[in-house]
């Protein structure tokens, strides 16, 4: 490695130079062809690392993401409509078909509300991770897929926070994200780390490790969770109310 | 390329810098839907077309923001050209599937064909530089990070508790590292530099 070439680049490009070392360094330039490749190379990498790190490119990214979601779930609808608006014959038979469809809709809904559901309890508080002039990468998009329900997208980006920082708040959100994407056992090992650990989000995690096995259908797990829930938990009304159900 | 005549649609390459958001959406707006029809009918969905279109218009910003971009040509053409190419490589890709391609026959000019060949290039070069920062030390890969998101040098030293003369030389040694890297890889031959 050419170390002082790399430290003259760097002073240069800052100009930093006094006015003979510029002289000689830009002499060098004209006359010296891989000097200059080398140093082409180097105000070239210069630019990448600034564009990669500036805030205004994270937040570019962002807003075009943004953007682009509101745009293609615009016309999705308007799509839907369309087809709908297709006229069709309508024959005798079909109010047939029509009433026992209803019937046995009726009958589900029915079945349906006897047991308690996940969607009843998966009322999840908003993300509120990211502090004023923070440069954490992708904890913004993160927690802005997470408040909009984009469970997705916010999963990509819990996994890159995660790489560098690694904090009890940002898992917490992070599993309630695979939770809500159906990722069972990646949720719960990290609910369950979580309930093993210390931080505030300990009681909240052993709540989420109840709704998810009753996402799952797995009653009997849920209960035992629930009874693990102490008496000052902050769910611990919502989760006895859940329980009583569940009897 | 300097002396060629920049086309009133500089104003969409200047927007996507600035983060304009009523410019962005007019692109949407007005670009996007026919990108979105030539990528459905020729093998893709409504969720490929939207991740081809992000990832383009992200290009086009990062080369205007690192290297600068001068339109010759009409947004809309070179777009739309960017975006064709981008799937056309996406199906290559995975081109165990069965592929049905409907071509346009319409013939592109010639600067709409060199403005898209540079943003490729460009893109190329990207790609490479992301590749091989991911492999750069751990060390160099904050020090670089903190000296771009830091306000001033001296204050990177007061995070990283080391004095201002050693992160200015590790940023120099670091940058130069990188540099190194990318020229070392098979894949910087291959870019025409």
């Amino acid at each position: 490695m050419n170390e002082e070439n790399y430290i003259a680049f760097e002073s240069y490009l800052n100009n930093e130079m006094s006015s003979d070392e510029k002289i000689i360094f830009e002499e060098k330039l004209q006359n010296d062809s891989q000097f200059k490749a080398n140093f082409n190379l180097y105000k070239e990498t210069t630019s990448f690392i600034e564009n990669k790190f500036d805030f205004k490119t994270i937040d570019f990214k962002e807003n075009l993401k943004s953007i682009s979601e509101s745009h293609f779930s615009e016309i999705l609808p308007s799509s839907k409509r369309q087809v709908k608006s297709k006229v069709i014959q309508f024959k005798p038979w079909y109010y047939a078909v029509a009433a026992s469809v209803a019937i046995l809709f009726g009958t589900w809904f029915f079945m349906q509300n006897s047991i308690p559901q996940y969607e009843d309890y998966n009322q999840h508080e908003n993300a509120n991770l990211v502090e004023r002039g923070s440069v954490i990468k992708n904890l913004k998009a993160a927690q802005d897929a997470f408040n909009a329900k984009n469970y997705k997208v916010a999963i990509q980006n819990f996994e890159i926070v995660l790489k560098e920082y690694d904090k009890p708040e940002v898992r917490y959100f992070y599993a309630i994200s695979l939770l809500e994407n159906n990722q069972y056992t990646d949720a719960e090992s990290t609910f369950t780390k979580l309930q093993s650990g210390t931080s505030i989000y300990k009681d909240k995690a052993t709540w989420n490790l109840a709704l998810s096995k009753l996402k799952q259908k797995q009653f009997e797990e849920c209960k035992n969770y629930i009874k693990q829930l102490p008496e000052d938990a902050e769910d611990y009304a919502k989760a006895q109310k859940l329980l009583s159900n569940l009897d | 390329m300097a002396d060629k005549k920049l086309h009133l649609d500089q104003m969409y390459i200047d927007g996507l810098v600035q983060n304009n958001s009523n410019i962005i959406q007019s692109i949407y707006k007005k670009f996007v839907p026919k990108v979105k029809n030539y990528i459905r009918t020729n093998s893709g969905d409504d969720d490929q077309a939207q991740d081809i279109i992000q990832e383009v218009l992200i290009t086009i910003y990062n080369q205007a923001k690192t290297n600068g971009l001068q339109l010759t040509c009409p947004f809309d053409a070179y777009f739309f050209l960017l975006c064709k190419r981008r799937w056309l490589n996406e199906l290559k890709k995975s081109s165990n599937k069965e592929v049905t391609l409907q071509d346009d026959t319409v013939s592109i000019d010639e600067p709409i064909q060199e403005m898209a060949f540079q943003t490729e290039i460009f893109d190329e070069k990207q790609s490479l530089f992301d590749e091989m920062f991911q492999k750069l030390g751990e060390k160099c890969q904050e020090i670089l990070k903190l000296s771009f998101v830091t306000k001033t040098m001296e204050e990177v030293a007061e995070k990283l508790n080391v004095t201002y003369g050693y992160v200015r030389k590790k940023k120099s040694l670091c940058t130069g590292q990188l540099t190194e890297m990318i020229q070392q890889s098979p894949r910087f031959r291959s870019i025409n530099y």
